[in-house]
């Protein structure tokens, strides 16, 4: 009968149809065969360049210092905003203090898993090469424990994969036994790894020298950075830029100076663009570019005879900029030159700018006389922000992680710790300056009594690593930070008050001089006193436990091994 | 024509459902022998319903006889009678039946009233169908008719309050949005979405035409859908499309005009408000040092209404709500075509649907066709074969545009007074909204059903099914440069944030799914007494889906949008494939005792290939029982009591949506940037992202029901009572691990989970003179402890740990805000910094449970349930000759409600109306501020006072009236000469009112946590004709 036929077809059909349930990932590797030939360690090592481990703001969805370290410093200030740190409400929950652990952590699992394979797998990847792909997890690994020790103090230490059982039972491991291994680590590294490589640009022996220097140096270990930094300076393979503004703009790619650092590509799709709106020099989105170099900051660039300004003859509070560190105008926006397509006046009496290619006459919206949130204290970033910056925001200058100036800074900061000075110091401080002058004459620095060296290079530190989220981790380990995070911060008086009070009895810009103290900071109380200045904000840091972040707290909430920090 | 449900008061109720018994009947009555008596008469007539429609297929009989007649398309019979006192009984599923006296007459027409307490119903269960009297276990139905008179966009809505234990939750009133669905409460940690099955295919309500629906089956309890096995452990509804019947031919035509408006919107303050508080503010965070006018200057604030009056661009003073329409329409049409003949029956029906949405660049539109055929080839074989195609296409800004009017400065400016996009601080996002483009969303979906059944014994049906689906999603985001100019500068000055390029990005997904099932189904009755019913069957179902995404961004046209005309240099693209099969056998045995005693057995047996083959097979049992106790022969002599069936079900099921791969742990792909040369080159990189635990396997829901069907005074009243426990074992769950492990965190089988709840549903149908009415109401109500889950589960500001409820609140309890700088210093704090003014928190624990004078993790506590108790709903229906009304409530008893920080913080963002003037504020004197109910405002306490804690939550409690319909229908006198069989108008007011004790400008149902739409009401006029 037809329809037992068309039925019983149907049938076989049906059982035809039966499909394989064994299945696997189709767009996914498989963990059980990856790790064993050299394209696959290739790809996963290559994942601890990713951006996101060194520069961490993967969010990106609120309006946040790029260099957010800088935002926890003296340095920055954004009109009269406190943020979790300055506020002195850092907790466990905090975006950066959670973000970062994640992250450090993650690349750790990451270079773990890759040593481990390749240690415990006879793989066909060749011996030299296994080595060097060792040196490069162990590199990163080791830097990123640095970093989790130097925030954290304590913190569970694994270099291996463990189960979740085993994760359970860990604690806090000793930050000097951490510390020791991240050395061990480095050391590998910088064994291993060579001093330049012909095509990719993967981490080199310089890299690892340089950043054991700048930890070694963070956790106080003088004699070791004073080594490893040695150690880069006689590689031989750096050299300082000539130029000390072309550094950091978006042009310079691949700087000889710097040491280690992560692209960024426009046409890759990498770049600053989120970050650009925050930072476009006098800003014509009104109040957008409102994170601005502080005025204790301002006032730390010494003047061209090499004294702070309260005590150089050269410094006029009227003329701030002239005969300074020619640094401080690489860093903070000169008033009355060309910044973007205008020219950089927060003067309450210049009501209008002209743009410089167009020709066209515009209100001065950088100036609170004219936009009520324009600059709260006069002053605009220049540092690494050109006309790149403009339009778009595709910015993409390099994100450098240590340059050869900054080690050469470690060396003499551990060199003045240890109180072995000596020329070499003196040359490794002079040879640094030297350079921001361009070759021309500069205040050779001569001091060799250590008190009178540690306040030069400390000053010196600031004025060159500015805006490069180096000054956090020196106010922490400076011991600085309940004083200067403590500190309140000023700007500019309102515009009516401002006319009266500092535009018509001619004190514009810095109505006095205010002391600088032997940290390089800068004292405006007295001239708050006199109502010649306006205060924006009032940080706060409390001694007792914001020198180490507080652990996050779902750690402390899932694992009864885990102990908090004192004070959180 | 038939109009089965059309008129009837719509109740939401649970006892409409599929009618097969005049089919059946009939073709008892054509095979059976007619006996010829002495004809003395013939009587003729139409039968019609109430509303004068004829029905066709209606049953007649001479009472005391076998002999009788069927009504033909026109509702007409004829039949002979012997004498004068012959009676004629007229019978008709789904209303009463009747008894009429010949007497003399000769043509006898009759109007049959709608029965609103058929109990012969046919209620359709998994794989089947069962009589509503002989259901075992707990199965909620629902009539496509009560479904469409909602007329909500998405049909799933539409169940929102008709019966307990079905719980469904809008969350934002964006037209494309789909409402949540749960089956008694949450059963799952992991997904708790029940399966929808349409025709027996796995799909979803979401784009299905409301008028396609014959009826909604919902299986509640665990021996109802466990022969669902794995995927049923949230339960599962089951949606049976409308089909053509022999002998109809009808064209129904319905046309709705809805026009839509917000129920509620936020408000912050104006410029002048806000300014003086953003001082107040930022004084605050200086220690109340300095001026009180740190940002915004004293003459600025002073002089601001006149500024803002001469100079607008400058002073700007924006009401967010402009950007919006107040009311915004949105239609559709619907036309069906039913035919059939013996041999072959089938319907047609289209519809067309759009609305605009409340900003520019909004706009949802669905169009779906349907095609059922059944084709009987003689009596032992037939054949369905149904096809359909559905498309909805969303029109969306991109962003959120509504988050404007929650937060947003009015100082902020979108577009200057001539028009073009400003590039002021505080700028809004609107330009973006309205010149950054599209993001496009078209969603095609093909389905084909073809199903043979044969029938080569009596009782015997066996029947193989093929159902392929095809689902293509295809997404264009048109992200458009928005320049932004500055005032008296006709070139622009930069680009709009988030906006500064053209960007194309096209993504294409499709995926394919193959059902191939095989059914066995026997019923035999032995001795009448006894009767059996026995399923066996084979389902095999496979899923593939892969997508990619390609992109070219900074295009220099902006009126292009396609991949060929990008630049080349900023190119993106990705890809990703999945694919996954479950294979199942199944089978049923109910057995009946006079029907009396009712026996159910289920099991399903499942393997999926998300599991490890070791760990991939599991079996689900059920069991349940039921005893019609008024059919007890002591029972009888209690007149009050018309029906009376207890019932009692015990069963397991599973759960499996938990990924694709979810026991490997797979290697994921990025890229990184590295030099080549000098040169910033992209790499492909690998990584693992995930912990992964290869012994995972389903997880398992065992639960049981007890409940009590009861009738009373002829059946007028009727009560269903379910109590049930359900707990989920081997919950797969993404435990907390260590965070220093580096990886995310890993699926397992951990946590227990265990449910209790109850429901109670009443209805009471009956007539006075020509008014029928029904009220009917339903409560139910749930509670999820957490079991042992090896571990803690935190979801934002809720938790899952050990004794905890299911998504507790976890936070600090607090006692009000300090009043003084004494108060402050004589108690615990959270941080150094802390001033009067600032929240409370209670120092409550430390380490071994004691108080240790600090405020930390140790402090956080379990604050009360996250999820909705006593949800209930009700109907209250009329209806009077031509007219009918429905009202419609729905509503929450309890429930803890929380005011996330966006909802109350008053900063830069915008302060809420409701908060200004409200805050605890140094301006105040003591007594004031002991009454503030909103603390201290300022940066400082950001981080501080909108912790998680008690302070936040309140009773989030609600009722609404969500409907209110009217209908009419035109009298079938004025309409007959058109040709119109009928012609109805409906008005339907929805979501009018709800009391309840939200903040103001906040819908209950508004989800706080969302960033979508406001949660809108309805008004809803249309016209529906028959031919």
């Amino acid at each position: 009968m037809k329809s037992k036929i068309i039925f019983f077809l149907s049938i076989g059909i049906l059982f035809n149809s039966c499909d394989d349930l064994d299945l696997n990932p189709l767009s996914e590797g498989s963990s059980a065969t990856w790790y064993s030939s050299d394209q696959e360690i290739r790809m996963s090592l290559d994942y601890l360049y990713d951006l996101k481990f060194w520069e961490p703001n993967p969010t990106q969805t609120s309006i946040i210092n790029p260099r957010w370290l800088d935002s926890f410093s003296d340095d920055l200030t954004s009109r009269n905003n406190l943020n979790t740190m300055t506020n002195g409400s850092l907790d466990g929950n905090s975006r950066y203090v959670v973000e970062q652990w994640d992250f450090l952590y993650q690349a750790i699992a990451a270079a773990n898993l890759i040593i481990e394979k390749l240690e415990n797998t006879n793989s066909a990847i060749a011996e030299s090469n296994v080595n060097q792909y060792i040196g490069e997890a162990r590199f990163v690994r080791a830097v990123m424990y640095s970093k989790l020790i130097f925030h954290w103090g304590d913190v569970p230490y694994i270099d291996r994969t463990v189960n979740i059982d085993e994760a359970f039972s860990l604690g806090r491991t000793d930050k000097d036994q951490i510390l020791q291994t991240a050395f061990a680590d480095f050391n590998f590294a910088a064994d291993n790894l060579p001093v330049s490589h012909g095509g990719v640009q993967y981490a080199t022996k310089g890299a690892a020298l340089a950043l054991k220097a700048r930890f070694a140096l963070y956790m106080g270990e003088y004699a070791v950075a004073r080594d490893a930094a040695k150690a880069v300076m006689d590689l031989g393979a750096y050299e300082l830029n000539p130029d000390f503004e072309e550094q950091f703009l978006s042009k310079t790619k691949f700087s000889s100076e710097s040491i280690f650092l992560i692209p960024r590509s426009a046409a890759l799709n990498v770049n600053m663009a989120f970050w650009g709106t925050i930072y476009e020099p006098l800003s014509r989105i009104k109040g957008a570019a409102y994170v601005q170099p502080s005025w204790d900051l301002f006032s730390s660039f010494l003047c061209t005879d090499g004294l702070p300004i309260d005590q150089s003859p050269l410094y006029n509070p009227r003329k701030p900029f002239e005969n300074r560190d020619p640094r401080l105008t690489a860093t903070i926006v000169e008033h009355g030159t060309q910044f973007g397509y205008w020219k950089y006046e927060p003067h309450p009496d210049t009501l209008t700018v002209v743009h410089m290619e167009t020709g066209l006459v515009q209100p001065n919206t950088n100036n609170r006389a004219v936009l009520q949130w324009g600059s709260f204290n006069g002053t605009a970033w220049r540092k690494g922000i050109d006309l790149d910056w403009y339009g778009d925001h595709l910015t993409d200058p390099d994100h450098v992680i240590i340059r050869l100036a900054d080690v050469m800074l470690v060396y003499a900061e551990a060199m003045i710790e240890l109180n072995t000075i000596d020329q070499s110091v003196l040359d490794a401080m002079n040879n640094v300056r030297a350079r921001a002058y361009k070759g021309g004459a500069y205040p050779v620095i001569a001091a060799t009594n250590q008190t009178e060296l540690r306040t030069i290079l400390r000053t010196e530190r600031r004025m060159e690593m500015a805006f490069e989220a180096k000054r956090y981790a020196d106010i922490i380990r400076w011991r600085l930070a309940d004083k200067v995070l403590n500190a309140t911060d000023y700007g500019l008086l309102d515009p009516e008050e401002l006319r009266e009070k500092v535009v018509q009895p001619g004190l514009w810009f810095f109505p006095g001089v205010p002391p600088i103290d032997e940290n390089g900071s800068a004292d405006f109380t007295a001239l708050y006193g006199q109502g010649l200045i306006k205060l924006l904000s009032a940080r706060s840091f409390d001694a007792s436990k914001h020198y180490l972040w507080p652990i996050p707290s779902k750690e402390l909430l899932i694992n009864t091994n885990m102990t908090n920090n004192p004070g959180y | 024509m038939k109009k089965l449900h059309t008129n009837l008061p719509k109740v939401p109720c649970w006892r409409y459902g599929k009618h097969l018994q005049p089919i059946l009947l009939a073709m008892f009555l054509l095979l059976s022998p007619i006996l010829a008596y002495g004809q003395v008469a013939t009587v003729t007539g139409t039968i019609t319903d109430d509303t004068g429609d004829p029905l066709p297929g209606v049953n007649i009989v001479l009472k005391g006889t076998s002999s009788g007649t069927l009504t033909d398309i026109n509702g007409n019979y004829s039949l002979d009678v012997p004498d004068e006192n012959a009676v004629l009984i007229f019978s008709y599923i789904g209303f009463t039946t009747a008894e009429v006296i010949v007497g003399t007459q000769s043509v006898i027409d009759f109007a049959l009233v709608p029965d609103v307490t058929a109990l012969d119903e046919i209620v359709v269960i998994g794989y089947g169908t069962t009589k509503k009297t002989d259901l075992t276990g707990a199965v909620g139905t629902l009539s496509g008719e009560s479904i469409y008179q909602r007329q909500t966009i998405k049909a799933a809505e539409a169940l929102q309050g008709t019966m307990p234990g079905v719980t469904v939750t809008r969350t934002d009133g964006r037209p494309g949005a789909d409402p949540v669905i749960r089956i008694r409460g949450t059963t799952s940690i992991g997904n708790s979405n029940p399966l929808v099955l349409i025709d027996g295919v796995p799909s979803s309500l979401n784009n299905i035409n409301p008028k396609d629906i014959e009826s909604i089956s919902v299986l509640k309890d665990g021996a109802s859908a466990s022969i669902y096995g794995s995927r049923a452990a949230a339960g599962v509804i089951l949606v049976t499309t409308k089909r053509a019947r022999s002998g109809e031919l009808e064209v129904d035509y319905t046309y709705e005009y809805v026009s839509r408006k917000p129920t509620r919107l936020p408000n912050n303050v104006g410029a002048q408000d806000y300014m003086q508080f953003i001082n107040e503010r930022n004084w605050n965070d200086a220690g109340n040092m300095g001026s009180e006018f740190p940002t915004y200057d004293e003459a600025l604030i002073a002089n601001y209404p006149s500024s803002h009056a001469q100079d607008p661009d400058s002073y700007p003073n924006t009401d967010y709500s402009t950007f919006f329409s107040d009311y915004v329409p949105s239609q559709r049409h619907l036309i069906s075509f039913k035919g059939g003949t013996e041999s072959v029956s089938s319907l047609v029906s289209m519809s067309y649907n759009k609305n605009d949405g409340f900003s520019d660049n909004h706009s949802y539109e669905t169009f779906t066709i349907r095609n059922n055929n059944d084709i009987t080839f003689n009596k032992i074989l037939s054949a369905h074969l149904d096809f359909n195609y559905q498309n909805s296409y969303e029109k969306r800004e991109n962003g959120y545009p509504m988050l404007n009017l929650m937060r947003r400065s009015p100082l902020g400016l979108a577009f200057w007074s001539d028009g073009r996009a400003a590039n002021t601080a505080f700028r809004s996002d609107m330009a973006k909204h309205r010149l950054g483009g599209t993001n496009k969303t078209s969603i095609d979906e093909i389905r084909g059903r073809f199903k043979l059944d044969l029938k080569p014994v009596k009782g015997l049906v066996i029947s193989g099914m093929v159902s392929p689906s095809f689902n293509f999603v295809r997404g264009k985001t048109h992200a458009k440069a928005v320049p932004i100019y500055d005032l008296g500068n006709p070139s622009s000055v930069g680009f709009a944030s988030a906006a500064a390029t053209t960007k194309v990005t096209e993504t294409r997904n499709n995926s394919n799914t193959m059902l191939t099932q095989f059914l066995a189904n026997y019923s035999y009755t032995l001795a009448e007494d006894h009767s059996f019913s026995l399923l066996g069957g084979y389902e095999n179902y496979s899923v593939f889906a892969e997508g990619l995404t390609a992109s070219r961004d900074g295009y220099v046209l902006s009126n292009f949008p396609y991949l060929n005309l990008g630049p080349l240099d900023l190119r993106d693209n990705s890809g990703s494939a999945n694919e996954s099969v479950l294979r199942s056998y199944f089978g049923r045995l109910s057995y009946g005792f006079k029907g009396k005693y009712l026996v159910q057995v289920n099991a399903r047996y499942d393997g999926s290939s998300r599991f490890h083959q070791d760990y991939r097979w599991g079996l689900f049992p059920s069991i349940s029982a039921g005893w019609v106790a008024s059919n007890e022969p002591f029972m009888e002599g209690l007149q009050a009591v018309s029906f009376l069936k207890l019932r009692a079900s015990l069963g397991s099921l599973g759960n499996e949506r938990i990924g694709n791969y979810p026991y490997q742990s797979t290697i994921a792909f990025s890229n990184a940037l590295i030099y080549s040369g000098t040169t910033p080159t992209s790499f492909q990189t690998a990584f693992i992202p995930q912990y992964a635990v290869q012994d995972i396997s389903w997880e398992s829901t065992e639960s049981w029901d007890i409940g009590l069907d009861a009738n009373f005074l002829n059946n007028s009243l009727q009560v269903t009572v379910d109590y049930f426990k359900k707990t989920t074992r081997d919950m797969l769950l993404r435990l907390e691990i260590p965070r220093y492990v580096g990886l995310s965190n890993p699926n397992q089988n951990a946590g227990e989970m265990y449910t209790k709840g109850w429901e109670f549903g009443v209805l009471y149908g009956n007539s006075i003179g020509g008014l029928q009415y029904t009220v009917s109401a339903n409560i139910f109500d749930s509670k999820s402890i957490m079991g042992d889950l090896k571990g803690t589960q935190f979801l934002g500001n809720k938790v899952k740990l050990e004794g905890s409820k299911f998504n507790e609140w976890y936070g600090y309890r607090t006692d009000g805000l300090f009043q003084t700088q004494e108060e402050v210093d004589n108690s615990v704090t959270l941080r150094a910094s802390t001033k009067p003014g600032d929240i409370k928190y209670l120092d409550i624990g430390g380490p071994g449970g004691v108080p240790d004078g600090f405020i930390n993790e140790d402090d956080l506590t379990l604050l009360g349930g996250s999820l909705p108790r006593y949800q209930y709903g009700g109907n209250i229906s009329l209806a009077y000759k031509n007219f009918d009304l429905s009202i419609i409530f729905q509503g929450v008893g309890k429930v803890n409600s929380y005011k996330p920080l966006h909802m109350v913080i008053p900063d830069h963002y915008g302060v809420p109306d409701f908060v200004y003037g409200n805050t605890w504020s140094s301006y105040n004197n003591a007594e004031k501020n002991k009454q503030a109910p909103y603390p201290i405002g300022g940066e400082a306490g950001r981080s501080h006072n909108y912790k998680t804690s008690d302070y936040w939550l309140f009773n989030g409690s609600y009722f609404r009236l969500k409907n209110v319909i009217m209908g009419y229908s035109i009298p079938s006198q004025i309409i007959e000469k058109t040709g119109m069989k009928d012609l109805r108008v409906y008005v339907n007011l929805s979501d009018l009112f709800s009391i309840d004790n939200r903040l103001p400008g906040w819908d209950p149902e508004q989800d706080p946590f969302s960033r979508g739409y406001f949660i809108t009401k309805a008004y809803i006029l249309s016209i529906s004709a028959k031919f």
